[in-house]
C-alpha cells in the first residue's frame, strides 16, 4: 500500500494511530531506512515469512489500539527457527488480547533481527506556534529519562541538521566512545533532511517518531517507528 | 497588514503629533510626555473641563482631528475604551499617518473587550490605517522628540531599534541602556495587543532601516509563528538580533503519543527557533543592555581568550571563575610578555600571571599604557578586560583619574586595539561606581558593572560572530 492509501485507510476505520508495518511503509517512502516489516494474519503466514526474512527474527503485535507495545507483553526479540516463531505468536496474541481486550489485532510484524548499534531517537511534533519540529536525541528507549535531544524547526538547512547532532551532550557517544564504532553522522544528517523535506509535504502527520533507530559505522536502521495522524 | 514604509516613516518622523484624551487626572502625562516633540504638538480633547488644563502646557487644544490645521503623522489615544471607535474613524476621516492606542481594557481583559478589539481592527483594516496597539506605549523617536514616558531622552538618538511586547520593558530598555552604557535607541515601538500590527510587521520595518543597526525585543508570544520565524530569519541575516522571551509557556502536561511530542516543550522550541533563525537569546533586561553595548562598542569579535587584568589578588581569582563558567579561556601569556613584565613590574604584592594582579603598578597612567598595550599585542590574547576597583579608585585624586580614563579612552579607540573593556566592580561603593562608569561609559568606553555581565555579554557576542562566519 502507497502511504496516501495507508493514510486514506485509516481515516476509513476512524483511527488516527498508525500501525508499525503501516508507519514504516511511510517512512520506507519517505527514503528513510527501515528494517524490512511485515504483517503476518495468523501463525502460519509469522513461520512463513520468518524463513523469508531469515532468522532470528523480532515479533511485534500490530493493533491500533495498542500504544506501547512492550508494556503488554507484546514483543519478542531473538526467535532463532519456526517453532520459537509459532510459539511467540500464540503468546503475543493472548498477551495483548489479555490486556486490552477490545482491541483490533491486525496480527503480528515479523522482522530480522537488527545487529545492534547505538540507539538513537528522530521525531517530529508540531507546536501550536511555529509548526512541525524536528527532534534528535540519543538513548533511544530511554529518550525520555535522559532528555538529551535538539530541536529544528521544519525545514532543516544542512547547517541546522549538522548543528543538531552535535547539540547533545551525549554527542561524543557517536563519536565512537571508548573504542566503539563511530555513528554515520552524514547518514544521520541525511535522515533528518529527508524527514525535514517529508513531513513539510505531509501535513496530515501530527507525530511521529523513529526509535529506536540502530546507528551504525555505515549506515541506519529505524527498527521501530509510530505515526500519529491529524484529526480527519 | 502588510507594512506601509511611507506610512511608518511618517509615523517614526512625524512633524505633527496630536494626543487624545489628556487629562488632568493623570496630570496630562501623555502631553507631558510629546512636550519635546520638535514638530507641532496638538490635543484633542472635548472635556470643557480639561481644556485650560491643556492650554496652560502651552498646548493648542481642538474639538475633533478634523479641525487640527496640518495633516496628523502621529495620533497617540488615550481614551476610555468605549470611545476607541469614535476617535478611531476620526483619525482615519483626517488621514492621519498612523494610530497608537495606550487604551486598555481589550482582547486582554474581557468578552467586551475581544469584541472591541475586532472592532478597531477591523475599521483599521478597512482603511489600511496602521494601528499600534492597543494597550501599548505607542512609538519612541528621540530624534523627532516622541516619548512614551517622561524619563526619556530626546534630541539625540542611537544606533538600537526596540519592539517590546511590553510597555515598562519598552520604557525601561531605553533609559537602562543609555544610563548603564550610554548608548541610545534609535526608535522604539511597544506594540501591546498587536490587534492589527504585529512583531514581525515592525522586525520588517526596522531589518531595512538604515538607522537601525542593532535591533532588541522583548517577546512574549506570537500570533503567526510560521511568519515571525521568517521575519527574524530575514533581519537576522542583516543585522543582529537579540530576543529577550518572557512568561514560560508552559501549556501543562501535554498528552502526546510520542516521544518527541512529550519532550517539545514550548520554551524548548523558542530556544531552538531564536537559535535557528540566527539571533541572540537574552533573558533578563541586564543581559539585554549588556550584550547590546558589547556589540556597539566592540564590534566584531574573534575568540575566546582573555587578557584581564584586576587591581587585587582574590578578584584575579574570581574573574577567571566567572569567565570560565562562560566557556571562555584565561591562557597563560607568551614569553614575550612575560619578559616584558619582568623589566618593570613591581611583584610587591602583585603578579604578572594572567589574570594581571596590577596591585601597586596602578601608579601612573604611562604604566597603564603599558601594561594594556602588553596584554593586548600578547598572540595568546583574543579581548582585554581591566577591572577598576572603585574602593582603590577612591583613593587617587578626581584629576589624576581623570589622566587614567583618558589613558583607557585612548587605548580602546586605538585602531590597533583588540576588544576591551573595563569591569567597575563597586564592592560597598555602589554611587561611586555609578559615578566612574558614567565617566567611562561617556569617553565610549563599556564598562560592565560585573564580572559575570562581563562574561555573558562578552560570550554572547563571540558566539554570535562566530555564527556568522560559519555560516
Amino acid at each position: 500500500m502507497s502511504g496516501n492509501a495507508i493514510v486514506e485507510a485509516a481515516r476509513k476505520e476512524g483511527r488516527t494511530l498508525l500501525t508499525e508495518v503501516e508507519a514504516k511503509q511511510m517512512l520506507k517512502e519517505a527514503g528513510l531506512d527501515v528494517t524490512d516489516t511485515r504483517l503476518a494474519k495468523d501463525k502460519a503466514g509469522a513461520v512463513a515469512l520468518a524463513g523469508e526474512l531469515g532468522y532470528p527474527v523480532v515479533l511485534k503485535i500490530v493493533s491500533p489500539d495498542i500504544v506501547h507495545k512492550s508494556d503488554v507483553g507484546g514483543v519478542k526479540l531473538g526467535l532463532a527457527d519456526a517453532d520459537a516463531v509459532g510459539a511467540a505468536y500464540d503468546e503475543i496474541v493472548a498477551a495483548a488480547k489479555a490486556a486490552v481486550p477490545s482491541a483490533n489485532v491486525h496480527g503480528v510484524s515479523v522482522q530480522a533481527m537488527a545487529a545492534p548499534g547505538t540507539e538513537i531517537i528522530l521525531g517530529m511534533s508540531k507546536d501550536p506556534q511555529f509548526g512541525p519540529v524536528l527532534m534528535f536525541g540519543l538513548g533511544g528507549v530511554l529518550v525520555e529519562v535522559l532528555k538529551d535531544v535538539a530541536f529544528r524547526i521544519v525545514p532543516l538547512t544542512e547547517r541546522d541538521a549538522k548543528q543538531m547532532v552535535r547539540e547533545i551532550k551525549g554527542f561524543p557517544v557517536l563519536e565512537g566512545y571508548r573504542g566503539q564504532d563511530p555513528a554515520d553522522l552524514a547518514g544521520i544528517e541525511a535522515a533528518l533532511l529527508k524527514l525535514s523535506e517529508y513531513v513539510e509535504g505531509h501535513e496530515e502527520i501530527k507525530e511521529l517518531d523513529l526509535n529506536p533507530v540502530f546507528a551504525y559505522k555505515d549506515g541506519l536502521a529505524a527498527v521501530d517507528a509510530r505515526i500519529v495522524l491529524e484529526d480527519a | 497588514m502588510p507594512i506601509d514604509r511611507q506610512r511608518f516613516d511618517r509615523i517614526f518622523n512625524p512633524k505633527t503629533v496630536v494626543v487624545v484624551g489628556a487629562k488632568k487626572a493623570t496630570n496630562y502625562s501623555w502631553l507631558r510626555n510629546m512636550l519635546t516633540v520638535k514638530g507641532k504638538l496638538y490635543s484633542v480633547q472635548l472635556d470643557e473641563n480639561e481644556i485650560p488644563g491643556i492650554e496652560d502646557l502651552g498646548v493648542t487644544n481642538y474639538k475633533s482631528m478634523a479641525e487640527v490645521p496640518e495633516p496628523i503623522d502621529y495620533v497617540l489615544v488615550a481614551v476610555p475604551r468605549n470611545v476607541t471607535p469614535i476617535i478611531l474613524a476620526d483619525a482615519i476621516k483626517a488621514n492621519a499617518g498612523g494610530v497608537a492606542m495606550f487604551t486598555s481594557g481589550f482582547a486582554e481583559t474581557d468578552d467586551d473587550g475581544r469584541a472591541l478589539q475586532e472592532k478597531v481592527r477591523g475599521m483599521a483594516l478597512e482603511a489600511g490605517m496602521p494601528l499600534i496597539g492597543p494597550n501599548c506605549m505607542g512609538i519612541f523617536s528621540p530624534a523627532a522628540g516622541v516619548r512614551q514616558n517622561e524619563d526619556q531622552y530626546h534630541g539625540e538618538s542611537g544606533p538600537v531599534g526596540f519592539i517590546g511586547q511590553s510597555g515598562t520593558h519598552t520604557v525601561y530598555t531605553s533609559t537602562t541602556l543609555n544610563v548603564v552604557h550610554g548608548i541610545k535607541l534609535a526608535k522604539s515601538v511597544s506594540f501591546g495587543n498587536a490587534a492589527v500590527l504585529e512583531a514581525a510587521d515592525y522586525l520588517d520595518y526596522f531589518a531595512a532601516d538604515p538607522a537601525v543597526e542593532i535591533i532588541g525585543m522583548y517577546i512574549e508570544g506570537v500570533k503567526d509563528g510560521r511568519r515571525f520565524v521568517r521575519s527574524l530569519r530575514e533581519a537576522a541575516a542583516k543585522k543582529p538580533v537579540l530576543i529577550w522571551k518572557g512568561g514560560q509557556t508552559e501549556q501543562g502536561a501535554r498528552a502526546a503519543a510520542s516521544h518527541t511530542a512529550s519532550l517539545a516543550a514550548p520554551q524548548a522550541i523558542w530556544d531552538t527557533m531564536i537559535r535557528q533563525a540566527g539571533a541572540i537569546r537574552v533573558d533578563s533586561l541586564d543581559e539585554l543592555v549588556d550584550t547590546t553595548a558589547a556589540l556597539v562598542r566592540l564590534g566584531e569579535v574573534h575568540g575566546g581568550n582573555g587578557g584581564l587584568m584586576c587591581m587585587t589578588g582574590g578578584e584575579s581569582v574570581v574573574i577567571t571563575d566567572a569567565f570560565g563558567k562562560q566557556g571562555l579561556n584565561v591562557p597563560r601569556l607568551t614569553q614575550k610578555s612575560y619578559d616584558e613584565f619582568a623589566t618593570f613590574f613591581n611583584v610587591i604584592g602583585g603578579s604578572y600571571q594572567n589574570p594581571l594582579d596590577v596591585s601597586y603598578n596602578f601608579g601612573s597612567p604611562d604604566v597603564l599604557r603599558r601594561l594594556m598595550r602588553i596584554m593586548n599585542d600578547d598572540d595568546n590574547v583574543d579581548f582585554v578586560g581591566l577591572e577598576m576597583f572603585v574602593s582603590t579608585m577612591r583613593m587617587t585624586s578626581e584629576k589624576k583619574n581623570a589622566t587614567f580614563h583618558e589613558a583607557i579612552a585612548e587605548h580602546a579607540a586605538a585602531p590597533s586595539s583588540k576588544p576591551f573593556f573595563t569591569l567597575v566592580t563597586a564592592t560597598s561603593a555602589e554611587r561611586e561606581a555609578v559615578d566612574l562608569r558614567r565617566q567611562l561609559t561617556e569617553k565610549g568606553i563599556l564598562a560592565f558593572p560585573s564580572f559575570q555581565r562581563a562574561a555573558v555579554a562578552y560570550r554572547k557576542v563571540r558566539d554570535y560572530w562566530q555564527a556568522k562566519r560559519d555560516a
